[in-house]
């Protein structure tokens, strides 16, 4: 089975090892960047510059909450606002391997330029297995892009390190438990956030409904498990398509985007089955989807394929 | 007696690293090796059996998948194909593949119709994930159909006579019900087999 306590002290010992000099590491808030920044902060301590990217492609509150999170933590976060450079470099950009890598890419670009303001040499990512059997190689088929490996730009400067490399998210979180990390059971969530989560192309009314309507599927599925109702799902979440119907709003025409509502039971990413989500909360979160965000969305359907064949994400 | 040593033949599948993790969960030294990895190389590093991973899409239809045809001519220890590694299984001794009429990804009902140490302790009916658009035709002479699903009448066979096993369904995945299990006699033949 699989042993927390040696994979840290193995993972401390190779990274310092590793890194000879100082460190770069981009916290998203998640549960792999989160326990890859405590790994390096025990191995080269002070040496570590942990930096958050506002993408502007984020959920409902995330920056701050990462904030907080690293505030507990006792490691010091550095934060850039990006959220303008990556709108504008998704203007226009419909294809989702290519919205990944522009958003890989820039995440990269803006590392380097923090990176060279500091002088620092190493960039380590929370890279964990499916990330880089997805992104494809040699041998194996490009499923989708992961922007922490195959939207890795070939004249990257930094020295990429990659601790959880070779671990399951399911693994991942039991180092998290072992290493008290208050968000080891947070929801995984894609490096390109709410980008991937609107079909086609990006623009910041599009994020804002799928953000929103995010926010609503957690906060109704997170309640309806606590309640007892369901299992809480591996991942849970809407998706904005700009597929256009007609709805009838208080007597009148209504014209708006299409959410669906995705939610899937897993392990570990690889596979997946749709969650058997009651009814009665498949209502509670289309009503609430409709009310609250008003006549630019008329339409909630559900998501009911597993994975294969469908991927977990949209995009 | 040490552990006995299996180690995954990487034919590019999406789960070939998830053979790997089961292993390494089922306590036997294992590692992943590139399908191009002479077979002495595999039998100095002390191999007592081999799983062949799937693969990139449609690989197993009609490609050589690097070495393995010499691993399957050669090795005198176990053999378990999976998907890819099934299908070429079956080309290599003789067999057919083609592509599915309908292909299986995600679930199925995987239903054994033979008994073989590869399924000992696992009920006639059960679920398993399969992700596949071939699969094989003929089966070849040597070897018996131990199962089957709804879609494919090959979801497993094996060689009479030596210790060559092929499954069309994903056992490493953890949506496979009897996976492990599947696993651990794979791991058990390994070892009556040194």
């Amino acid at each position: 089975m699989f042993d927390p306590k040696e994979f840290v002290d193995d993972a401390i010992k190779k990274l310092r090892e590793e890194i000879k000099g100082k460190a770069l590491i981009a916290c998203s808030g998640g549960v792999d960047s989160t326990v890859a920044a405590v790994l390096a902060y025990k191995a080269i301590g002070e040496k570590l510059y942990a930096l958050h990217v506002n993408t502007g492609l984020l959920r409902k509150n995330e920056s701050e909450q990462v904030r907080n999170l690293f505030q507990r933590l006792g490691i010091h976060l550095d934060y850039i606002d990006a959220s303008e450079r990556f709108f504008e470099k998704l203007k226009g950009i419909k294809d989702p391997e290519e919205k990944r890598k522009i958003i890989g890419e820039l995440f990269i670009r803006i590392f380097e330029e923090f990176a060279e303001e500091k002088d620092i040499e190493y960039l380590i990512q929370g890279t964990i297995a499916p990330d880089w059997i997805e992104s494809g190689d040699q041998l194996r088929d490009t499923i989708k892009t992961h922007h922490n490996v195959g939207g890795l730009p070939k004249d990257i400067k930094l020295k990429v390190v990659e601790p959880l490399r070779d671990l399951y998210k399911d693994e991942v979180r039991k180092v998290a438990r072992f290493l008290d990390i208050p968000i080891s059971e947070k929801q995984p969530f894609p490096g390109p956030g709410l980008a991937v989560r609107v079909i086609g192309e990006v623009t910041k009314e599009k994020i804002e409904i799928v953000r929103e309507a995010c926010a609503i599927v957690e906060e109704e599925i997170e309640k309806a498990s606590k309640d007892g109702k369901m299992p809480l799902p591996w991942q849970y979440f809407a998706v904005l398509l700009p597929v256009r119907t007609v709805g009838v709003h208080g007597d009148k025409r209504a014209y708006g985007y299409t959410i669906a509502v995705r939610a899937i039971d897993s392990v570990d990413a690889m596979t997946g089955s749709f969650s058997r989500i009651p009814h009665d909360v498949l209502d509670k979160i289309a009503t609430r989807i409709s009310n609250e965000i008003g006549d630019k969305v008329t339409r909630v359907v559900y998501d009911i394929t597993n994975k294969p064949p469908a991927t977990i994400e949209w995009e | 007696m040490s552990k006995v040593k299996i180690f995954v033949i990487d034919n590019g599948g999406q789960w070939t690293h998830r053979e790997w993790r089961v292993l390494k969960y089922l306590g036997v030294q294992t590692h992943i090796f590139p399908n191009t990895t002479p077979f002495e190389e595999l039998v100095e590093k002390g191999a007592d059996g081999l799983v062949l991973s799937g693969g990139a899409p449609r690989i197993g239809l009609s490609e050589q998948l690097g070495r393995c045809g010499e691993y399957l001519e050669k090795a005198d220890f176990p053999i378990l194909g999976i998907c890819a590694g099934h299908q070429f299984i079956a080309r290599f001794f003789g067999g057919k593949v083609e592509p599915a009429v309908v292909p299986e990804f995600g679930r199925i009902e995987l239903i054994i119709d033979k008994e073989h140490e590869i399924f000992e302790g696992i009920p006639k009916r059960s679920t398993a994930w399969a992700s596949h658009n071939d699969e094989v035709t003929i089966v070849p002479k040597d070897f018996d159909v131990l199962a089957h699903s709804e879609g494919c009448e090959v979801e497993a066979m094996a060689h009479r006579n030596k210790p060559i096993i092929g499954l069309q369904f994903h056992p490493e995945v953890e949506h496979t019900e009897f996976g492990t299990e599947i696993f651990k006699n794979f791991i058990k033949i390994c070892e009556e087999n040194r």
